[in-house]
Order: structure tokens, then C-alpha cells, then sequence
């Protein structure tokens, strides 16, 4: 009986990975289409990559959007670390909520009241205003798979290194940062992919020369779509891919599902 | 590691800037797809300087990144509603024609509009009509008239391609469409007209597959679709996808005989713009007959420019749709910018259009 | 020691703080004063306040508020938008379900790997993999000739399988089930596989242990998930503008019309602020139901 229940359970595991992956095993397929229309077949070949090489303006919006993921990654982990730390070792009221407020607040409004503020302030729309947006909305996220982490952490660890004389430093150090590395990085990760394929907050607080890749993507869409836009979702795939991959090797406890 | 990356990133940041502030750097904020690449390296040979390329893909979107501080482009190209936003909001400075030897080329038809009247602030750079584009084996065969626009909008003609019909999601675009079709001008502002307008728009909407603005020209070259309303560069190109794939689909588009939406992209220079010489040098460079041609070659955009009509392929000078004779020029209206309590109408409406 | 203490707690939790306060609460405060102004008169924000000789003066109003009250548009508008997230919210519970079951009962050393492939699709482009459902979904594609051929078998009329709410709905689906998966596999996995040996030993069926112990067990990782999905679908404008059809909009595209087009950002916030509140008022009742639950959101 269990087995027959566990049969069905796999196979409709099975049917919703075909539905997460038949757009982008279409997606694929299509960046090596001849034809310019993504609906029939013409024909194998690599000239949309070979197009792809040579559009600056995209090559330069996948620099950017490389560059703010990377920055606001770096500093919402440290922010988030921080964040994570401060909800599970201290009874704060304000902040929990600073922190999950964020998260129930559509995108949308997001981008939206960060426009209105950085004109109110008179701030110059660019790469900084979109890494100052990015990081906002990271931070939460972080901070909770930090704190996740850190609550299933045994805290006799801790005590005992007190108790042979640590500081309190020390014992965060030595003993804390190790066990919470795994959900620091993790946090980190998902910081960096939220922050890569982020649209809507972007397409508001983008200003002067500071095109992304989803921003190029939407107005090339608009516009004018080739299959150049399937090559370019081809190669992020590979990348990140790459990048994981690299990633577990360097830590590979830090992807462990327990993070 | 992290202190390390941290260090790294302020070195990188800051070679960035350094190589952003590089002398004789045209920034230049156009259409997405609305220059040829080997135009642009030309004019970057000739005058020796570099250009910073944006693109936008609405009027609104530059309308709304300029009204959120965005500062630092010398050269803009923004459609004759939005030059007259920007005008009102003093954002423009005068064109100095002293330096614009090649200003003659232009054609008189397209100077002095009503949104610029003596184009003190904005230079003609291409035009583009909305119109309706069809699958025309598809028409043909159904017996649908295409060159009115009774047939977006009758439910005599739509009940036979329901499902087959988008429309542009464009408020100011569709309602102009509406209003031609009710024998109003694009730019009629009395509120009773608009509601007529709308109630149009909803009696023929249960036909319609969608509002689309970008999608359409691949729908219609594949067949997905039979009847467009869109503009005539995209129908140009849709027409060009779909002989290129053999599949036996013809694409033809025509100018409405009530009239039509004529949508005239000029180049303009912010108030504060730190190159406005290099964004000089650049309209002059464009107003030059083989320099603009090559955008019509490659989009199919209508071309103000006389001395460029040589340069364009024949094809595509003798298409009436990119090229409208005077009868149907006579016909073609700019669209006008709203005042506010307007626009906040105008909003009103679309959402129930939309809505209901 | 004290002092010293409260300075560990500064530095702590304060740049975080600090942060979102500016970038957060700043934004937000202002957006709420934003929805009692004027839109300016070229569009954007007009000044909500101004100096002259008789001191300060506020030019504020409840213009937007009354607009938005005015008619039953708006307010069929937020119906319509709640409606569809719930409706996604419930069909992505249904498709993650089994999957993180699946995953959270695979062996230790696949669940890894069937995670990364869960996540891997959504590294690339968002609006690239929606265009794709246009094509999966265009009316001469595969699937749509093989839905309208066995309409046309049980004599039913042809339906429009893109440009439709159904379209939209897939599109939300599609792009929020991980949001679902992740939460749903974190909280299955901390379940003791001895629970359910016990309720088998006992002669439980493998139904009886599903709806007896593992879902209620899961209920928090479901609210939170939920909470992922709804509030997200909630504010959609892109998979409504590009896969819906005539009658696809939702409130996301009212108010990214006013930011755009209308160049009506007082309306524009009002409207935010409205669906705002919404969203907390739910989230709220959600927090409440997960406390009653028994365990934290986030744990």
C-alpha cells in the first residue's frame, strides 16, 4: 500500500518538474533556432550567440546586473547576519517587524516608494540607487534563513565555551560563526539570485546608464524580440550553474538542505 | 575574503568612474532598435567621441525616468506629445540652427508642429503611422474591408475573426483609433466624445484576443493572429519575418481611410545637458540624406528627411503605409499631451475599459 | 558590564536597523504623504508643502482617496486581484505538495540536487520564461490543438488558451511555485519519520497519517508559504499585461499605469497604500493563524 502511495507520489513529483522545465528547455532550444520567430523549427545555429557577443548594450546591462547582484549580496549578508543575530539573541520589538514587513509588501510597492523617495531626496538614479533598493529587500531574506539557522543551533555549544573561559567574543567567533557559516552562505546565495533576475524594483529605481539585464531584456521585448534574448537566459543558466557548483565545492556543507 | 572582495569592488568602482568621465562621451536616450549600429559607428568615427547608448520603450517610461531626476543625457527623441510635456516643464533648451547646415533636408511637412511651433526645441527624426495590419490571404477570404477602421471595431466584421484581433495597449493610441472612427479628431477633449469612444472600444473588446503592444508582429507572421492594430514600422518588419519564413503568410498593412495617429520622434536637447555641441553635431550628422536613411532601411520608419529618399530602397520608398501620399497625409493627426485632470480621465476610462 | 552589554546590542542590531529604517520606513512614510498630494502639473509629484511670506503652508488633500472611493472600479479591481491570488495560491499548494513530500522522503543524498533542479529554471530570465508560455500556449501550438480537438470530439466549442485568465493563472502558478516548494520541503523535512512508523504500527492507512499527521505538522511551513505566494501574485503586472487577454488586468497594472502613463503618482500611491494595508491586514490574520498553529513563520 505504501508503496503504491509512494508510486504516485513520485510521479506526480514528475509531472510538476516537466511543468517547471518546459519553458526553459524551450527557451534552450530556441537560442539555437534559425529562425527569428521562436514557433518553428528552421534549423541549427549559433548566431544569436554569436550576436549576443557582439551587443554592447547587453553585454553591458549583464556587467551591471552581475556587479549590483554582487554588491548587494555582499553587504545584505553582512546587514542580514547581523539582523539574524539580533532577533535570536535579543527580545527587540521593532525589528522583527522591519524585518517581515519588507516581504509583505508587493514589489511593486517597493520600487514604487523607493522612486518617490530618492526624488524627494534629490538622489540620482543609477547603479547606486538600484544596489540601495536591492539590499532592502535582501536583507529580510537573509536574516531569516540566518536566524532559522542559528534557532537550530544547540546553545550548549556556547555555553560550554563559556564556561571554559571564551568572551563572548570568542565564542562567537569560534563556535557560532562556523555553525551559522552554512546559513550565512546560503542566505547569501539567495540574496544574489533575488538580486540578479530582480525586475520590478529595478525598473523603478533605475536612473542614467544603469541598465540591467532584465531592465534590456523588458525593452528589447517591447520592441523587438530574437531569439538573442534565448541565448542570453541560456548562458545565465550555465553561469549560475557554474557558480553553484563551484560554490559546493568550496563549502559543501553550506548547501546542505538543513541551511 | 570578504575585506579583500570589499577592496576589490571599491577599485572597481572607482576605475568605473573614472573611465565614465572620459571627455567627449555623447549620452544618448533613444528608442530601443531606433538607430542602425553602423550609423552610429560612423558618426562615432567622425566626430572623434564616444557615445553612452540608453534606450527606453515608452514615451511614458521617459517621461517618468526624466520626472524622477534622471540627469545627464545630451540627446533625447521623444514623440511629439511628450516634446510638448517637456517643453511645458521648461526641461528643454533651444535648438541653436546655426550649427545645423544641413537643416534644409527636412521635409516642410513635418516642421512646424503644433506641439513646437517654429522647432525651437526639437528636430524631426522619424515617424511612424498606426495603422492596421493584416493577414491577407485571411481577409481576402473572409471579405473583411482593411482599409477602415470599422474593421477593429464592427461586430459585423469582428464576429467572423473573433479571437484573431489584437489591439495596441496603449490608452492615448486606441482611443485616438475610436475617436477617427466616430469622425472625431485624435485630439478631441470633450468628455462626452470619450465616453462615446470608450463604449466603442468596449462593444468590440469581447472580439479581441488582447491589448499589445510588441507581440503582435510575431503573432500575425505566424499566423496566430489575422488583424492588427500597430504601428507601421513593426508591420513592416512583421511583414519582412513573415516572407523570410515561407510559410505562405502575407502581411499587409494600410492607413485607415478616416485618418490616422501620425506618432513624429524628434530629437531634443535637455536643459541640462553636459554635451549639447556633441548632441548638435549628432543632429546635424542625422539630418544628413545617407546617414537617416539607414534607419528607414532597417525598421521601415517614415523619414522627414528629403535628402534621404535615394538612399532608401526602392521597396520601401513606394510603400504607401511607411510612406503616405498626400491624400492620406492630409489625414494623419499628432497626438497632443493632456493636462492633468485629463490625463486622470483619460486613466479612469482605460482602467474600466480594461475592467469591465 | 551592562554598558557593555548594550553596546553589543548596538552594534548588532543597530546598521540593520538603521537600513531599513531609511530605506524602508522612509520610503514608505513618504508614499503614505504622497497619496494626500497633488500629482504635479506635468505629471509626478506636485510639493506637498511650500514657504511664502506667510510661513509654511501644506498642499495636501483627500482628492486621491475620494477618487478611489467614488467608484466601485476600483474596488472590483482589488476583488478581482485577491480572487486570482488565492486561486494561485491554492493550485501551487496542490503542485508543491507532492513534490516537496517527494523530495523531503528521497534519500539524504538526492534531496540536494532534486532542490537545485527545483530552483535551477529561475535563473534565468523571468520575462524571457513567461514569453515562452506564449508559445506554449499559442492557439496553433500543440497543446492548444490537442485541447480544442477533444473539445471539437465532445462537440464543445474551441477555447483560447493564451490571452485568457486561464494563461494568467499559469503564468502566476508557474512563476511563484518555489516560493511554495522551498518552505513546504523545509518544514517536511524536520518531520520524525518515527511519528509516522508509530501511526502505521498502530494501523493507520498511508491517508490517515497524510491528513492526521503530516499536514498538520506542516501547517506553518503552508502559511508561509502562502504568505510567499499570495502577496507577490497579489501585486503582479507582468504575467497579467503579456499572457492575459482583454480582461487580464489586475491592481498591479492600475497602479504601474499611474506611474507610467497617467503620470499620476498621488493616485498611484493612494492605491498602494490601500492594497498596503490589505495585504497587512491578511498577512496579519495569517501570522495570528500560525501562532494558533503552533510554531513561527520563519523557524
Amino acid at each position: 500500500m505504501l508503496k503504491n502511495s509512494s508510486t504516485l507520489r513520485w510521479l506526480s513529483a514528475l509531472a510538476v518538474y516537466a511543468f517547471l522545465y518546459l519553458p526553459l528547455l524551450m527557451v534552450i532550444l530556441y537560442s539555437f533556432n534559425a529562425s527569428r520567430l521562436g514557433t518553428q523549427w528552421t534549423g541549427f545555429t549559433l548566431h544569436w550567440y554569436r550576436v549576443l557577443l557582439q551587443d554592447d548594450e547587453m553585454l553591458r546591462a549583464a556587467y551591471h546586473s552581475l556587479l549590483i547582484a554582487t554588491v548587494a549580496s555582499a553587504v545584505s549578508t553582512v546587514l542580514g547576519t547581523l539582523a539574524g543575530l539580533a532577533l535570536y539573541r535579543y527580545k527587540l520589538r521593532l525589528l522583527p517587524f522591519l524585518i517581515v514587513a519588507p516581504l509583505a509588501i508587493p514589489e511593486l510597492l517597493s520600487g514604487v516608494s523607493l522612486l518617490i523617495f530618492f526624488v524627494l531626496i534629490n538622489f540620482t538614479l543609477g547603479l547606486a540607487s538600484i544596489m540601495l533598493a536591492h539590499i532592502a529587500f535582501c536583507i529580510s531574506f537573509v536574516a531569516i534563513v540566518v536566524r532559522s539557522r542559528l534557532a537550530g543551533m544547540d546553545p550548549a555549544l556556547v555555553e560550554a565555551a563559556r564556561d571554559l573561559g571564551a568572551t563572548p567574543w570568542q565564542s562567537f567567533r569560534y563556535i557560532t560563526l562556523p555553525l551559522i557559516a552554512p546559513g550565512i552562505l546560503a542566505g547569501g546565495l539567495l540574496a544574489f539570485t533575488l538580486s540578479i533576475d530582480d525586475f520590478v524594483i529595478t525598473f523603478f529605481t533605475a536612473g542614467v546608464g544603469a541598465s540591467t539585464l532584465p531592465l534590456r531584456i523588458y525593452t528589447m521585448i517591447k520592441i523587438s524580440v530574437t531569439p538573442e534574448v534565448n541565448a542570453v537566459s541560456t548562458i545565465l543558466v550555465l553561469l549560475t550553474l557554474v557558480i553553484v557548483a563551484i560554490a559546493s565545492r568550496l563549502a559543501p556543507s553550506a548547501l546542505r538542505s538543513g541551511a | 575574503m570578504k575585506l579583500f572582495g570589499r577592496r576589490l569592488l571599491a577599485i572597481a568602482l572607482l576605475f568605473l568612474a573614472l573611465v565614465a568621465q572620459a571627455a567627449d562621451t555623447l549620452h544618448f536616450y533613444n528608442w530601443n532598435n531606433y538607430i542602425a549600429p553602423q550609423t552610429l559607428e560612423r558618426f562615432k568615427a567622425e566626430c572623434g567621441c564616444r557615445v553612452s547608448y540608453d534606450t527606453y520603450g515608452s514615451n511614458d517610461e521617459l517621461l517618468a525616468k526624466l520626472a524622477a531626476g534622471a540627469k545627464g543625457y545630451d540627446l533625447l527623441v521623444p514623440t511629439g506629445n511628450a516634446v510638448e510635456s517637456l517643453i511645458k516643464q521648461n526641461a528643454l533648451q533651444p535648438i541653436d540652427k546655426r550649427k545645423l547646415p544641413h537643416l534644409h533636408n527636412l521635409d516642410p511637412l513635418y516642421l512646424n508642429a503644433a506641439f513646437d511651433k517654429g522647432n525651437v526645441y526639437s528636430i524631426p527624426y522619424a515617424y511612424t503611422i498606426t495603422l492596421i495590419g493584416y493577414n491577407e490571404e485571411r481577409m481576402r477570404a473572409l471579405g473583411i474591408p482593411t482599409d477602415t477602421w470599422a474593421a477593429i471595431f464592427e461586430p459585423g466584421y469582428l464576429a467572423r475573426i473573433k479571437g484573431r484581433v489584437t489591439v495596441l495597449d496603449d490608452q492615448r493610441e486606441l482611443m485616438a483609433a475610436a475617436l477617427k472612427y466616430l469622425g472625431y479628431s485624435i485630439n478631441d477633449q470633450d468628455e462626452a466624445h470619450w465616453r462615446q469612444a470608450a463604449q466603442v472600444i468596449m462593444r468590440a473588446k469581447p472580439y479581441w484576443a488582447a491589448f499589445n503592444n510588441t507581440s503582435y508582429i510575431r503573432l500575425l507572421s505566424t499566423g496566430d493572429i489575422w488583424l492588427a492594430h500597430g504601428y507601421s514600422n513593426d508591420m513592416f518588419q512583421a511583414a519582412e519575418v513573415a516572407r523570410q519564413a515561407k510559410r505562405g503568410i502575407k502581411i499587409g498593412y494600410a492607413v485607415p481611410r478616416e485618418g490616422a495617429v501620425l506618432a513624429l520622434d524628434s530629437m531634443v536637447i535637455p536643459r541640462d545637458a553636459p554635451r549639447p555641441d556633441l548632441a548638435l553635431r549628432f543632429i546635424d550628422f542625422m539630418l544628413e540624406g545617407r546617414n537617416s536613411a539607414e534607419l528607414t532601411n532597417l525598421i521601415g520608419s517614415g523619414n522627414p528627411n528629403r535628402a534621404a529618399m535615394p538612399f532608401v530602397e526602392p521597396a520601401i520608398a513606394s510603400n504607401r503605409g511607411i510612406f503616405p501620399d498626400k491624400q492620406v497625409s492630409a489625414r494623419l493627426e499628432q497626438l497632443r499631451d493632456l493636462d492633468r485632470r485629463k490625463r486622470r480621465l483619460m486613466s479612469r476610462l482605460w482602467t474600466e475599459i480594461k475592467l469591465r | 558590564m551592562r554598558n557593555r552589554e548594550r553596546l553589543t546590542r548596538w552594534l548588532i542590531a543597530g546598521p540593520p536597523w538603521l537600513y531599513l529604517l531609511l530605506l524602508f520606513v522612509a520610503p514608505t512614510l513618504i508614499m503614505v504623504a504622497a497619496s494626500f498630494g497633488w500629482p504635479g502639473v506635468e505629471g509626478g509629484l506636485a510639493p506637498l508643502w511650500y514657504r511664502d511670506a506667510q510661513g509654511l503652508h501644506f498642499d495636501l488633500t483627500l482628492d486621491n482617496y475620494i477618487n478611489l472611493a467614488a467608484t466601485s472600479l476600483y474596488g472590483w479591481l482589488f476583488l478581482k486581484s485577491l480572487v486570482y491570488a488565492v486561486v494561485v495560491t491554492l493550485c501551487c499548494l496542490i503542485l508543491a505538495y507532492p513534490l516537496a513530500l517527494t523530495i523531503a522522503r528521497s534519500p539524504k543524498r538526492w534531496r540536494d540536487a532534486l532542490l537545485l533542479l527545483v530552483i535551477l529554471p529561475f535563473w534565468s530570465n523571468f520575462l524571457v520564461r513567461i514569453y515562452a508560455w506564449m508559445i506554449i500556449l499559442g492557439p496553433q501550438a500543440g497543446l492548444s490543438r490537442l485541447v480544442n480537438g477533444a473539445l471539437g470530439w465532445l462537440h464543445m466549442a474551441p477555447v483560447a488558451l493564451l490571452f485568457s485568465p486561464f494563461a494568467v493563472l499559469i503564468g502566476l502558478v508557474y512563476v511563484h511555485l518555489p516560493f511554495m516548494i522551498l518552505p513546504l520541503y523545509a518544514n517536511l523535512e524536520k518531520h520524525d519519520p518515527a511519528l509516522l512508523d508509530a501511526a502505521r504500527d498502530l494501523g493507520a492507512r498511508p491517508w490517515q497519517c497524510f491528513w492526521q499527521i503530516t499536514f498538520p505538522l506542516s501547517r506553518p511551513g503552508v502559511i508561509a508559504g502562502a504568505i510567499l505566494v499570495f502577496i507577490p501574485a497579489l501585486g503582479a503586472f507582468a504575467v497579467p499585461d503579456i499572457l492575459g487577454g482583454t480582461r487580464g488586468i489586475m491592481i498591479g497594472n492600475v497602479i504601474k499605469m499611474q506611474f507610467l502613463e497617467a503620470r499620476d503618482w498621488p493616485f498611484g500611491s493612494a492605491l498602494s497604500i490601500v492594497m498596503t494595508l490589505l495585504v497587512l491586514a491578511l498577512t496579519a490574520a495569517a501570522a495570528w493563524a500560525a501562532r494558533r498553529a503552533g510554531g513561527r513563520i520563519y523557524a
